[in-house]
């Protein structure tokens, strides 16, 4: 049997497929692009296809993540609180703080006794989400995946307001002008991102162990910011991308394993990789 | 006759005026820049030709705004609070409450009856908060930034934005345009959200009536309505709105010399 977690981020779209044992058959990370619904697809046919599987053979799908209502056949839509809780305390079980910076939001989340019993986030503002390394990273002309190791090399980090990325934007050209170093100015952004982050971190009381997921945690010169910024140290996954689609992987295989042990009947959808017409409703 | 300079070095736009005595003389905006002081230099050279001066008529000039630093010729500097104060009580002696809406931020404050400032509540440097939000969903929607304003008040049903954020509202503003929403609904929508926040800036400090408007923002019609019906009151706006506060700082170089 097979079960598997599908999570449609703002940026990422990543699909998890488990088996009983909840060993991770395959893990596939796809850009979430405009049109959600036929990626979400595509990013399932790839995960099947790494795994040799069907369709058929997955027992329940669970969706989560912003897009969650865009996968027309997943067999149950969770909120990317519980997946991410879930999947970082698979990964962690000692895990008391979790800290998710996505593409446009950032989540804090404690931890107690294996549940979620709080959590703060920011999906209101770009400042303090993977948006502004995106944006910021595209007015230096830099790559990505590339601002990380070059902040690394700086010695002396430049301040960067962090409270609007849009500000922050004018501030880097500023600096760029007056001759600042490359690297400095990367690591004032870590440093302005993770600030903001930790503020938010701090009105939960931060804990150890603390985790760090989502694709900026991929960013080792934001790692070193953060655990500057937050006075400790971080657990980061190996994959961090991929903590919420885990997540709904094993939800999946909890929720469909309780209600076969209980003998009750467990509804799916067809098992069809079509395309929806229209958002389909959340199941309850 | 003795004339005075202001100059108001802002975030986006340099303002300056050339006043004698009580009367304006001559205006000028330019971009800032990114050197502020070529702005200021620019500012003064084109003051003087405009106003068939040279530097010797001028008794004394006070720079305010973010880069005041940067006039390096001016004598004095001054806090933009006061002199946008002083800015709208010449021109409204009645005005009791002032909302000036610049490039990076809002401010709302009370003055008195001598133009002096009782209280004032500044946003967060936000660019959902200041003109910068409109100068961005402009940019989006492809239009002037003088035509936003008139364009907005052709618009039936604003947008709402789900998002006090102006990257975030970027996005959202193309998503519409996606959907064939048209453009001024979301121009108005930009104004509804902007007039939101600016309202309730004017709320934290007891807005009292008479109320005036300037800076920029104060361009955009669209936004003075839109205003104008979220506090349910009428706007007094100064012919050049923009250049109140360097109107303002004028006035302060007038009032020091004539106390020396």
């Amino acid at each position: 049997m097979y079960f598997a977690g599908v999570d449609i981020g703002s940026t990422m779209t990543k699909t998890v497929l488990m088996d009983t044992n909840n060993k991770v058959v395959s893990a596939i990370k796809g850009p979430t692009g405009p049109e959600h619904r036929q990626l979400a697809n595509e990013v399932m046919k790839m995960a099947l296809e790494q795994a040799n599987l069907q369709l058929d053979d997955i027992s329940y799908i669970v969706a989560t993540g912003y897009g969650r209502l865009n996968v027309p056949f997943a067999d149950r839509q969770i909120t990317e609180l519980t997946c991410h809780a879930r999947g970082v305390l698979s990964l962690f079980p000692d895990v008391r703080t979790a800290i998710d910076i996505g593409g446009q939001d950032a989540k804090c989340m404690k931890i107690n006794s294996g549940k979620l019993v709080n959590f703060v986030m920011n999906d209101k503002c770009a400042a303090g989400t993977g948006r502004f390394l995106e944006i910021l990273a595209a007015t230096l002309g830099i790559k990505l995946e590339d601002l990380g190791d070059i902040s690394l090399k700086s010695t002396k980090k430049v301040q960067i307001s962090n409270f609007c990325t849009i500000f922050a934007q004018q501030e880097v050209v500023s600096r760029l002008s007056e001759g600042e170093k490359l690297e400095d100015i990367i690591a004032g952004l870590h440093d302005a991102l993770a600030s903001r982050v930790a503020g938010l971190a701090r009105r939960l009381k931060i804990e150890p162990d603390v985790v760090l997921t989502g694709g900026v945690a991929k960013n080792a010169g934001i790692v070193k910011a953060m655990k500057e910024n937050l006075g400790c140290e971080l657990l980061i996954p190996e994959d961090p991308l991929l903590t919420g689609a885990l997540g709904a992987a094993i939800l999946a295989k909890e929720r469909f394993s309780k209600a076969t042990a209980k003998g009750e009947p467990i509804p799916t959808k067809p098992r069809r990789l079509e395309k929806a017409t229209f958002f389909t409703k959340e199941t309850s | 006759m003795a004339w005075f300079i202001g100059i108001d070095i802002g975030s986006l736009y340099s303002k300056g005026v050339i006043i004698k005595d009580d009367e304006l003389s001559a205006y000028y905006i330019t971009l800032s820049g990114a050197n502020y002081r070529t702005a200021a230099e620019t500012i003064r050279q084109e003051l003087l030709t405009k106003a068939n001066l040279t530097q010797d008529y001028i008794t004394d000039i006070v720079a305010t705004g973010s880069g005041a630093s940067s006039v390096y010729f001016a004598s004095k500097k001054a806090s933009d609070i006061v002199c946008t104060a002083r800015g709208i009580n010449s021109i409204f002696p009645s005005a009791r409450t002032i909302i000036d809406v610049a490039g990076q931020s809002t401010k709302a404050m009370r003055i008195d009856r001598q133009g002096l400032v009782a209280n004032f509540a500044v946003t967060e440097k936000c660019a959902a908060g200041g003109g910068r939000f409109i100068e961005v969903i402009a940019n989006v929607l492809r239009i002037d930034l003088k035509d936003f304003g008139p364009l907005s008040l052709h618009s039936e049903s604003p947008i709402t934005f789900s998002t006090g954020c102006a990257v975030f509202g970027e996005s959202e503003a193309i998503t519409r345009v996606a959907e064939g929403i048209p453009k001024e609904d979301i121009a108005a929508g930009v104004n509804k959200a902007l007039a939101d926040k600016i309202s309730s800036l004017a709320r934290k400090i007891a807005l009292e009536e008479p109320c005036a408007i300037c800076g920029g923002g104060a361009l955009n019609i669209g936004l003075i309505k839109s205003v104008e019906n979220t506090l349910n009151i009428q706007l007094l706006i100064p012919p050049q709105p923009q250049i109140t506060t360097a109107l303002g700082a004028a006035i302060t170089a007038r009032t020091s010399s004539l106390k020396r």
